[in-house]
């Protein structure tokens, strides 16, 4: 069976007992996806999947906290769920997961670099190609370079938790050692050239805060620090001082929390690869306490704890 | 001299006509500032200009910045008399330098229309949109290749609308007819870069008339429709997948809602004004917890509402929206404001 | 080019004078420095006005002095937010910023020849006491005065100076309510809505402004429709949280209203004519 009828086969079944299961649909072309929420069985019929099936739907869980919900997840966003249920930002029995093993999304942005997108006409994927149509003719391009970063290193295509599964579990082909290789480039940098290269990346910010809404563990969202009144930590101003302050700020409350799903950069409307701002703390968590977010439910996250002594942080050498 | 209203440009001249323009403007076109963002820049040599798609951010900023002072202050203490406490406050000057806009859309003028009937019509203008209003020149390409999420057309305007320009400008081979709008418009007519347009311009009226805009959405009704919706559900409903951020408020070119907090560094600092968005929980939030607009549905309500149906009210019809489609193609989720009125019409 | 008058620069002014009204609510005497612009200032009961604490920013309080008293201009300010929480720190001779007048007023013309029944709760006093002050002093235009306050507890009472004055008077009625019994307390005791009940008025020739918090507004507002008051006849003020203060910055419409500059006064009539967005 098709996964995408597997899915909606399974829905079908759960969806009375829940209030709605969030799938994707078609968007306003055929080049963009968005979130479905079915509510009715008439509503399944629309629900597609596809490697432009890009958002992580588990950004929505925390929202619907204290109703039983269905998600679709592909293995990197299944890790979201399990970091909300480690932090108890979601009930696992308010939750139905649907799984999908997953082969890897599109990053739109990488797409749009290369084919002017602004009038596509229809696409399609043909093995390991996909096909754009425009009023200037079909483009293809191979699936592998217009991936999302992510995929590109993905270690979990299959989700770690899930309810039902739609097809068979599949493992990563993909080399581990990929995942922090644009931070190592930019680490490589000395401190003055990579001030400037992140000074004419976030430059471009305009504090529009869909990096910290899409982001599925930035749970304080209405109350967040960044234009908190009282005390006024940050400034309003959108001078590139309060960019970096802001973009720091997201990162550092994710240490240990950031799955590496992506939404930030994907959500952000200027294309600034914060993604990288991110991941580089991912680096160094995982370097300190040997810990990856969302992929072990019975752990509980680095900064969520403390011990005395900390085996990677000599603090003794100082 | 009569000055000529219509004229060639010459796409290879437009380098040289932004530097020279430059002596005497601040002169903004779109650059290209990363592989996949293009944005009004200040023009230097050396930029690569952008005429031939949509900007990612409107021209917006440039007359209406998204930080901007509106004072400073200072408190002194009286060094013989610590209790007492001198202030010192300075408004900011509204002095605004010559500027030109140079490749913006119908729809970038059209912005500025809407900000025209909040902002200078009274009874309280704004003295620094205004005078920076005034103070700019708009030089409009027509759009010979609307967007999947255009629908300039359904909001009152369209892709060869002269409103709110000075100069347009339509795609010929090798560059552009240029006509005159305003009297601002045929200043820069005079610039040597334009040369005659002889038989131009009958191709102009072609490449005009070529134009096609697939998206026709029916507005007829629609504010006092969305006012018929105002307590029902679709508002949750229609806005279940919005992340409530403010990528679509501040890309907008029609958007002008705005925060003003005080920027303190110890005893000085500044009043500024910044960019705000109706999406976003603390812009209704009051002191006292209270939030007359405390989820996504009733923000997105007023959003689509304050575009679609107060704005027409308050401006003899004057949607609030230009159709630019900015809020579609940026939305982190898609969300389709086009759909949002289509389910409007035939909710309930 | 003309300078345009600049909507957003306040006037320095100088605390004169701060009256600690109850435990979370002061009263603060305002002057403007330039005393030209002092002595030219106009404004209408029920005006509000900007106050600015720089370094902070600003809040939207109700000029309560009446426009027939302008030695200076009194605010009344329960603290609640960061900048209500400053203000109450300044002192008398400290500098404050006063942008304003702002915003529509009561309709006292209209109010002429009437009968007038003020109801008022807690902080909600003080857009009342600019018009009740106004119309004392502008007495014979206007027929019988009642004012009905309540507040929580016999401190939570604003003005009480002036509520002993007022009691005195024989040209108005003062009745005045707190939740429940405290002792030395010999007025009345009963939430403002149930007292009005009690009293039950009569809204032949009468107008009703009522002020408070929001759930006594809408008790009130209850209670006034069982008395048979019409909705051209009874008269509020709204509150939003505000910026600009002159309709411009966005944030306080009610559908097509601004509640800055088309409010922040409203009759019922008018209420019920706006999306239900409180």
């Amino acid at each position: 069976m098709e996964i995408l009828d597997k899915l909606k086969e399974d829905i079908r079944g759960e969806l009375e007992g829940v209030s709605l299961v969030i799938g994707w649909e078609r968007g306003y072309d055929s080049l963009h996806t968005t979130p479905l929420f079915i509510r009715c069985p008439e509503d399944i019929d629309r629900l597609i999947w596809n490697p432009l099936c890009v958002h992580n739907l588990a950004s929505y869980l925390p929202w619907f906290k204290g109703r039983r919900v269905g998600i679709l997840v592909k293995g990197c966003d299944s890790r979201t769920v399990i970091q909300l249920l480690q932090e108890r930002l979601i009930q696992r029995e308010e939750v139905v997961i649907f799984g999908i093993p997953c082969q890897g999304v599109v990053d739109l942005a990488k797409i749009r670099a290369r084919v002017d997108c602004s009038q596509v006409r229809g696409v399609s994927f043909k093995g390991d190609k996909i096909a754009i149509e425009t009023p200037q003719g079909q483009r293809e391009l191979p699936l592998e370079e217009i991936l999302a970063t992510k995929c590109i290193s993905c270690q979990y295509p299959t989700p770690l938790i899930y309810d039902h599964l739609a097809g068979e579990a599949i493992s990563s082909h993909r080399p581990p050692g990929l995942l922090f290789a644009e931070v190592e480039k930019i680490e490589k940098l000395d401190p003055k050239e990579r001030f400037a290269y992140w000074q004419q990346e976030l430059q471009r910010c305009i504090r529009c805060y869909a990096c910290r809404n899409a982001c599925p563990l930035c749970v304080c969202q209405d109350f967040c620090a960044a234009d908190a009144r009282d005390p006024h930590w940050l400034s309003q101003k959108t001078g590139i001082g309060e960019k970096f302050m802001w973009q720091i700020l997201h990162a550092i409350h994710l240490a240990g929390r950031c799955t590496d799903c992506g939404e930030c950069e994907r959500a952000c409307p200027m294309d600034i690869p914060i993604q990288r701002i991110r991941k580089k703390i991912n680096k160094e968590i995982k370097e300190l306490f040997g810990y990856e977010a969302g992929v072990n439910l019975e752990v509980t996250p680095p900064l969520y704890t403390f011990q005395v002594e900390e085996p990677a942080i000599k603090e003794r050498e100082w | 001299m009569v000055t000529p209203e219509v004229r060639f440009l010459a796409a290879e001249k437009i380098p040289t006509l932004l530097k020279r323009l430059g002596e005497r403007y601040r002169v903004f076109a779109p650059v290209k500032v990363s592989e996949t963002t293009v944005l009004f820049q200040e023009y230097r040599e050396g930029v690569q200009i952008v005429l031939d798609r949509q900007t990612t951010a409107p021209a917006k900023e440039i007359i209406f910045p998204q930080t901007e002072r509106l004072l400073s202050y200072t408190y002194r203490k009286d060094p013989e008399d610590p209790q007492k406490i001198e202030l010192q406050v300075e408004e900011a000057p509204q002095s605004a330098p010559r500027t030109i806009i140079f490749g913006a859309r119908p729809c970038d003028a059209r912005g500025f229309r809407v900000f025209d009937s909040v902002f200078t019509a009274g009874p309280y203008e704004d003295p620094y949109y205004s005078s920076r209003r005034q103070q700019t020149t708009i030089v409009t390409i027509f759009c010979t290749q609307p967007q999947n999420t255009c629908f300039c057309t359904s909001v009152g305007t369209g892709p060869t609308d002269t409103e709110g320009s000075d100069l347009v400008l339509t795609p010929i081979t090798e560059g552009y007819l240029a006509e005159a709008i305003t009297e601002k418009g045929k200043e820069l007519l005079q610039d040597e870069a334009f040369v005659s347009a002889q038989e131009r311009v009958e191709e102009a009226q072609r490449a005009k008339e070529g134009i096609k805009l697939e998206s026709e959405l029916d507005l007829e009704g629609i504010p006092q429709r969305l006012m018929e919706l105002f307590s029902t559900d679709f508002w949750e409903r229609v806005s279940a997948k919005c992340i409530s951020c403010g990528a679509c408020t501040y890309l907008c070119p029609t958007c002008y809602c705005f925060n003003i907090t005080d920027e303190a560094a110890g005893l000085e600092g500044e009043r500024v004004r910044t960019w705000d968005s109706c999406m976003f929980y603390q812009y209704t939030l009051e002191a006292s917890g209270h939030n007359p607009r405390p989820t996504k549905a009733e923000r997105y309500r007023n959003r689509v509402g304050h575009k679609f149906s107060y704005h027409p009210i308050n401006y003899e019809g004057m949607i609030g929206c230009c159709g630019c489609g900015r809020c579609i193609k940026s939305c982190p989720v898609s969300l389709d404001i086009r759909q949002v009125l289509r389910e409007a019409k035939a909710y309930g | 080019m003309a300078s345009i008058p600049n909507p957003y620069l306040p006037q320095i002014g100088t605390v004169v004078k701060v009256i600690q009204e109850t435990s979370n609510i002061k009263s603060l005497q305002v002057v403007l420095n330039d005393q030209e612009r002092m002595n030219s200032f106009r404004f209408e009961p029920g005006q509000v006005a900007q106050l600015s604490v720089f370094g902070v920013g600003e809040a939207t309080f109700v000029i309560n002095s009446p426009p027939t008293r302008t030695e200076h201009l009194q605010f009344s300010v329960m603290r609640a937010g960061e900048v209500t929480a400053r203000i109450h720190q300044l002192k008398e001779g400290d500098p404050i910023g006063v942008r304003g007048p702002l915003g529509n007023w009561f309709p006292y013309e209209e109010m002429k020849g009437k009968d007038i029944l003020f109801i008022g709760g807690g902080i909600g006093m003080a857009p009342l006491r600019t018009l009740l002050l106004f119309m004392l002093d502008n007495r014979s235009d206007y027929g019988k005065i009642t004012l009905l306050y309540g507040a929580r507890t016999p401190d939570d009472l604003c003005y009480k100076e002036e509520l002993q004055q007022w009691g005195q008077r024989d040209d108005m009625e003062l009745i005045l309510t707190v939740d429940r019994e405290f002792p030395g307390w010999e007025k009345k005791v009963g939430l403002v809505p149930n007292v009005l009940r009690e009293l039950a008025p009569s809204p032949k020739d009468k107008v009703a402004i009522t002020c408070g918090p929001p759930i006594m507004i809408r008790f009130t507002l209850q209670a006034l429709a069982e008395l048979g008051f019409g909705d051209e006849q009874v008269v509020t003020t709204l509150e939003r949280r505000m910026k600009c203060g002159v309709g411009l910055c966005g944030r306080c419409n009610i559908g097509t209203k601004y509640v800055c500059a088309d409010g922040p006064v409203f009759t019922l009539a008018q209420l019920k004519e706006l999306p239900p967005e409180l």
